[in-house]
């Protein structure tokens, strides 16, 4: 019986800094849970709580049925890798492995014997006699972790363990993390700040902001339904893309919203701007507009609220598309003109950096790219109002100049200017 | 562009490197002042001694070439190797006591189980600028047989006849006395030692369900090792040169120190008050020798000990 | 890793203040009453000063292990302070007292300005305390100072030049720790007698100027503290080698400077056996030899004042490096901690 909960647990410090304020988690028996979020959020220090090694200043945490806030790390049966490993420097990897069983006065045969198997699990069985200098940091992050599973402990914590690894290394591991996992079979939390570590490794995911719980909900979820504009941006690379942007009421005068270079028939794109589909809104983005179907509308009826308002709507890169390349012109009310920056050619796809002039809205925490450890509150300079599209490789895009994208409208998220919230239905009605 | 490692010239260097060698060879400059400074009054000095070790002076005469005779007398001499017996004994007491005091303190202090650690910490320091002279100085008129305040205080306690000046007591007196001086530097630096084991190590620790005392022993210990083997290293050079205290002390016990107590007062008193400088010279490389050998030998000893627990 | 200084707390919630967290929205899980943003009882650390250490809870202590060893400690403290304690109270002494009255308390009468006036005095001929009072300052300052500036020079040679047979030198430089210092007094008292430097300031000097441990520590410590690239970033810059040094790299080796300084400055002012040797005239002796002539002669003379000037030139002879060590405090320990880190 391994469940963790953590009820309103808060960690202030004795400077008074609020590093952890209410957080609510449960971690069921078996399930792998990721805490994610930027340096400084908190996540470690939620961890160590869970651990022991920090004071719990207000809140619960119980494993299964039992109040553990005030029992001593040695007594709670927890097992936890951490960043630097902690290896016992002085001791052969057998001893590393067996130090937990040797205090517990295991007997010798029996201590030698759960050893093997944990080294066996990891692939460390030829390895035993040697030292931790001796070790590359993959196999020295096998030795920790054949540390804890060693003590068939009921709840395994992880610190960041992949974060000191060369990246091809890190993707290798994670795979190993899981399979291990997977054979305790416990209750496992999980700390990285890498956003990609945490959707592909956890069954849920929860995202920390200065000690404030974000969401928690399964990958995928996460990802397609944002709580707000913070999970929104930390989730997912290259980050959504976020504007100011304003709902209007479908019978707004239209401009045209096709660039001169397409090949529209100007009669459909007009009547498609002013909303012809009815009951539809429109979108001011800038100058330009993107007609919003009805059918949006009605599936997420807190939106109809925001006609007539501003908003900010957010495009995930990979829901812009280049309509040009088959050959065809975007359809009406969804085309978006841009002015390309730069294109990065990946080969399996080409993430095109574009500006549009409406305002672009930044999360202190947007981090550019991949498994970035970005600053709080740094200000990125140049590129503030780009945007990112994911385009399909072998369209052919200026390198600089303008391009027409089609915007995949029924993906397209929006959020309260004002808190931050995903304006989203109540109830699970996930657009797309 | 990094600077290479020390390398060998090698004839026929690329163009490329000659740069960096004419800019590594600037260090030199660097190192110059202080290498002719330790030549001079370092390695030159060590020379005359051997040199001067190997001749005889007479007063008819004149100094002659004795080669290895002063090395024989002062290997013969029974004088020299009672001094020389001592301060074995000396060190191999004072030394672990010392550093079993300065670790113990090092280690509540690291661990914080005690109150006003600073405080303490700084306390026990003070004796480092004391100057052994005056260290010597005030535990003598502490010690002193007919009107040091411990002796009052012994009998206080039931002991009468306390002479801490008894050739018996004199030896533990000095002991008492050095640990009292260097405790705090020995464990100021194993502090710092300690300071540095990583945290984490040491939280993995606890998680592991360790006790104290092993984490202290089995964790701790063996990772400020090399901070250990160089108080050992620092102290014992020091032990075998025992000089400044017993010297004092002779001021007010005479008789309980002879001129050969330790090897640096035989080479003193032979040297300087006997003027047989060249006697004295080979005492001071045979001494010199057997310190090498003693803390050489420690070093290896250590290594070789391994430290696995 | 240590979380108290990772986390900031700006208040960038897009929650407006006064909103309980659980109006954050049905994505949360345990929504009902969400935390509370509550002020937690506040941990006070020790001495006021939060350290960065693991709470003694989790070692699973017995209760009162902590006043027990405190009690420890403060014996050991009474222990190192009775001397110094003795000291100043007997140096309010005359010498009969000294003798006759119980070591820990004073007596009258209070003869402390009398035996401070005694230092100005050359008592007997044996010298001038004030005197050597004035040289070991000149020596400690001259050879301690100059200890460091050849140390400095020569730990950043070593430290950031690989110049041929540099490795080869500093091992050299170490393995000088290993000589005996009674081997190389003795033959440099020899040798001043024939360069007559036999009773000059500089024969004490300039030896006290040769220190491989502050050779070593400096070393250590430019290779912690000052990075290649700075230099090789100056070096493009066009400065020179001195310029470097003196701007760029020295700026960064100040606590090992005062680390360094400090451990020379004392060792100097501490020495006793060279200028043991090496001054036969007394107006050039520092303190530790005065005093150390003066506990001789005192035994055996029948002037009652030597031993009162003995206690209270010790005194004062303390006074200045304890002062000096509490005022540079924060230097010696970082500095020590790099050194030992080496290891």
């Amino acid at each position: 019986m391994s469940t963790v909960s953590l009820e309103g647990l808060t960690k202030v410090y004795a400077n008074g800094v609020e590093a952890v304020s209410g957080l609510d988690l449960r971690v069921a028996d078996g399930e792998f849970v990721v805490i994610v979020g930027p340096s400084g959020c908190g996540k470690t220090t939620a961890l160590r709580m869970v651990a022991g090694l920090e004071e719990i200043t207000s809140g619960t945490l119980r494993f299964g049925d039992r109040v553990v806030n005030d029992v001593s790390p040695r007594e709670r049966d927890v097992a936890m890798v951490f960043q630097n490993y902690a290896l016992y420097p002085h001791l052969s990897v057998h001893q590393n492995i067996g130090f937990s069983l040797a205090n517990r006065k295991v007997p010798r045969e029996e201590r030698d014997v759960r050893v093997r198997a944990a080294a066996a699990v990891l692939g460390l069985s030829d390895m035993l006699d040697r030292k931790p200098r001796q070790l590359s940091g993959g196999q020295r992050q096998r030795v920790a972790m054949g540390r804890a599973i060693v003590r068939e402990p009921s709840v395994f914590l992880m610190d960041e363990p992949l974060s000191n690894l060369d990246a091809k290394l890190r993707v290798q591991m994670r795979s190993e993390v899981l399979r291990v996992h997977r054979k305790i079979g416990v209750a496992a939390l999980y700390v990285t700040h890498d956003q990609t570590e945490a959707m592909t490794m956890g069954d849920r995911v929860a995202v920390l902001r200065a000690g404030v719980l974000q969401q928690v909900s399964g990958p995928r979820e996460l990802y397609e339904c944002p709580a707000n504009l913070f999970v929104a941006t930390f989730i997912g690379s290259p980050s959504m893309n976020l504007y100011e942007a304003a709902l209007a009421a479908p019978s707004a005068s239209a401009t045209s919203s096709a660039s001169p270079s397409a090949s529209p028939s100007a009669a459909t794109t007009t009547a498609a701007a002013t909303g012809g589909d009815q009951g539809g809104a429109a979108i001011v983005l800038g100058s330009q507009r993107l007609s919003l179907p009805a059918a949006v509308l009605k599936r997420n009826p807190a939106l109809a609220a925001y006609v007539g308002r501003a908003v900010v709507v957010g495009i995930r890169p990979e829901h812009l598309s280049d309509p040009a390349h088959a050959g065809a012109s975007p359809e009406p009310g969804t085309g978006l003109t841009v002015e390309v920056d730069y294109v990065e050619v990946l080969g399996s796809e080409q993430l095109v950096h574009f500006t549009i002039d409406a305002r672009r809205v930044r999360d202190e925490s947007d981090q550019p790219g991949a498994a970035g450890d970005g600053d709080q509150g740094e200000i990125v300079a140049a590129s503030v109002s780009e945007g990112v599209a994911r385009i399909d490789p072998r369209s052919v895009i200026p390198a600089r100049g303008r391009a027409v994208f089609g915007v995949d409208v029924e993906r397209l998220h929006f959020f309260d200017p004002d808190t931050g919230d995903a304006i989203a239905p109540t109830g699970r009605a996930a657009p797309g | 562009m990094r600077a290479p490692a020390a390398r060998v010239a090698r004839p026929g260097r690329s163009r490329q490197s000659a740069w960096i060698h004419r800019r590594d060879r600037r260090g030199l400059w660097f190192v110059v002042p202080f290498l002719v400074a330790f030549l001079l009054f370092m390695i030159a000095p060590l020379g005359y001694a051997i040199y001067t070790s190997l001749y005889t002076s007479r007063i008819i005469g004149g100094t002659v070439f004795s080669g290895g005779a002063n090395y024989t007398t002062t290997l013969q001499s029974g004088a020299f190797w009672s001094g020389t017996e001592r301060v074995i004994i000396y060190a191999a007491i004072q030394i672990p006591v010392m550093l079993a005091i300065a670790f113990f303190f090092a280690t509540i202090f690291d661990l914080g189980v005690a109150k006003w650690g600073r405080l303490f910490r700084t306390i026990f320091f003070i004796p480092f600028a004391v100057p052994a002279v005056v260290g010597a100085v005030m535990w003598a008129f502490l010690l002193e047989p007919q009107f040091g305040p411990f002796v009052h205080a012994a009998n206080g306690i039931g002991l009468h006849n306390v002479n801490f000046f008894s050739s018996n007591l004199m030896l533990p007196s000095i002991i008492v006395i050095v640990i009292w001086e260097w405790t705090g530097y020995n464990m100021v630096i194993l502090y710092t030692a300690l300071k540095s084991v990583p945290r984490d190590v040491v939280e993995a620790a606890i998680l592991d369900d360790t006790p104290l005392w092993k984490i202290i022993v089995r964790v701790k210990l063996p990772l400020v090792r090399p901070a250990i083997v160089l108080l050992v290293f620092l102290n014992l050079i020091g032990a075998l040169q025992l000089f400044t205290e017993p010297l004092i002390l002779q001021y007010f016990q005479t008789s309980a120190i002879s001129v050969n107590y330790t090897p640096v007062l035989y080479i003193y008193n032979t040297g300087i008050a006997g003027a047989q400088y060249n006697l004295a010279a080979a005492a001071a490389v045979v001494l010199g020798l057997v310190i090498v050998v003693i803390s050489v030998g420690s070093l290896a000893f250590r290594r070789s000990r391994g430290g696995v627990s | 890793m240590s979380p108290a200084t990772t986390v900031e707390s700006h208040s960038q919630n897009a929650q407006a203040p006064g909103e309980s967290p659980s109006r954050r929205g049905w994505w949360l899980r345990g929504a009902g009453g969400g935390g509370r943003r509550g002020r937690g009882r506040r941990r006070a650390a020790d001495d006021g000063v939060p350290e960065d250490v693991i709470p003694i809870e989790m070692y699973g202590l017995k209760r009162g292990t902590t006043t027990v060893l405190t009690v420890v400690c403060a014996l050991f403290a009474l222990f190192t302070l009775a001397p110094i304690a003795w000291i100043v109270i007997n140096s309010t002494k005359t010498q009969a007292n000294i003798f006759e009255t119980f070591g820990f308390w004073f007596a009258r009468p209070f003869a402390l300005f009398h035996n401070f006036a005694l230092l100005g005095q050359n008592v007997d001929g044996y010298g001038t305390y004030i005197q050597w009072l004035g040289n070991t300052a000149l020596y400690a300052v001259l050879g301690g100072g100059g200890a460091t500036a050849l140390a400095a020079f020569a730990g950043y040679g070593f430290a950031r030049f690989s110049f041929r047979g540099s490795r080869s030198l500093f091992y050299l430089v170490i393995a000088a720790l290993l000589v005996p210092i009674s081997a190389i007094t003795l033959p440099l008292y020899l040798t001043y007698a024939k360069v007559h430097l036999i009773n000059s300031i500089w024969g004490m000097i300039l030896p006290s100027m040769v220190s491989p441990v502050g050779v070593y520590l400096m070393r250590v410590f430019v290779e912690v503290s000052v990075p290649r690239e700075l230099i090789d970033a100056a070096r493009l810059d066009g400065a020179s080698e001195l310029r470097i040094f003196f701007r760029l790299a020295l700026p960064l080796m100040v606590p090992g400077l005062m680390t360094v300084l400090l451990l020379s400055v004392v060792g100097v002012w501490n020495n006793y056996f060279l200028p043991l040797i090496i001054f036969s005239q007394n107006r050039l002796y520092p303190l530790t030899v005065g005093i150390g002539l003066w506990a001789q002669r005192a035994q055996n003379s029948g002037n009652a004042e030597l031993f009162p000037m003995v206690v209270i030139g010790g005194l004062v002879t303390i006074i200045p490096l304890v002062a000096l060590f509490l005022v540079l405090q924060r230097y010696w320990r970082s500095g020590l901690l790099l050194g030992s880190i080496a290891n």
